[in-house]
């Protein structure tokens, strides 16, 4: 029995300050390393999609977590409620940032000189993960080549 | 800490995050200053997720590399 819950592994959620989730990573790191914290944690997850939070993998318990998390810098509280690693597993294989948009889609640019447009998708590059695009509200159509991950998908729909 | 502020270079191979100019495990220089999300690996032989992402060694490593 005691077997059993040494081998579950165990993923809690921790609050952090914004944008400062890599630093509480870190530091989740150094008090363990260091000793400041004998919370037995095996990995830390950062995933880029989920702000204010950092993942613990672990194979201790929630109150455990909070005793951690009141030595670390930055990291505010634990979620009350624990998750498995099947269901935060999606986070580790980034999905490529250009799916979910197709030829035709209507993007917003969100980043660049061009930042706040609204422009039609004319051309993918899966494997440079660039989308060509064209300037809805411009005279002139003129491609603009940007990066998948400066986009914000508007409207899926119509390819007409 | 400095991480965060500088530019974190990440080895294009083994996505580890990288301190020099060169990984240290891999040897090579094919570094990268463009990546996504973090990860921190402290004990790799208890680790599901370590297994997962089939990693042998603690460290810091990035998910998504450029």
């Amino acid at each position: 029995m005691m077997e059993m819950e040494q081998s579950a592994s165990r993923i809690f959620a921790i609050k952090t300050t914004s944008k400062q989730e890599r630093t509480v990573a870190d530091n989740i790191k150094k008090a363990i390393d260091t000793g400041a914290s004998d919370v037995k944690v095996t990995a830390v997850i950062v995933p880029d999609e989920l702000k204010g939070y950092v993942l613990v993998e672990t194979h201790e318990s929630l109150p455990r977590i909070e005793q951690l998390v009141e030595k670390v810098a930055h990291a505010r509280s634990v979620i009350k409620g624990e998750t498995a690693l099947s269901e935060v597993g999606h986070f580790l294989v980034p999905k490529p940032v250009v799916s979910g948009i197709s030829e035709g889609t209507i993007v917003e640019l969100i980043a660049g000189p061009f930042k706040g447009e609204k422009a039609v998708v004319k051309r993918i590059d899966a494997g440079k993960e660039e989308i060509t695009v064209e300037l809805y509200e411009s005279v002139l159509p003129i491609p603009i080549t940007v990066r998948g991950d400066n986009v914000r998908v508007v409207d899926k729909g119509d390819l007409s | 800490m400095a991480a965060t502020k500088k530019l974190v270079k990440v080895c294009r191979d083994c996505h580890r995050v990288v301190d020099g100019e060169s990984c240290v495990i891999c040897g090579t220089m094919n570094l990268s200053t463009d990546w996504a999300g973090y990860l921190v690996i402290i004990d790799p032989e208890r680790s599901e997720v370590a297994k997962k992402m089939n990693i042998k060694l603690p460290g810091r490593y990035a998910l998504k590399v450029r």
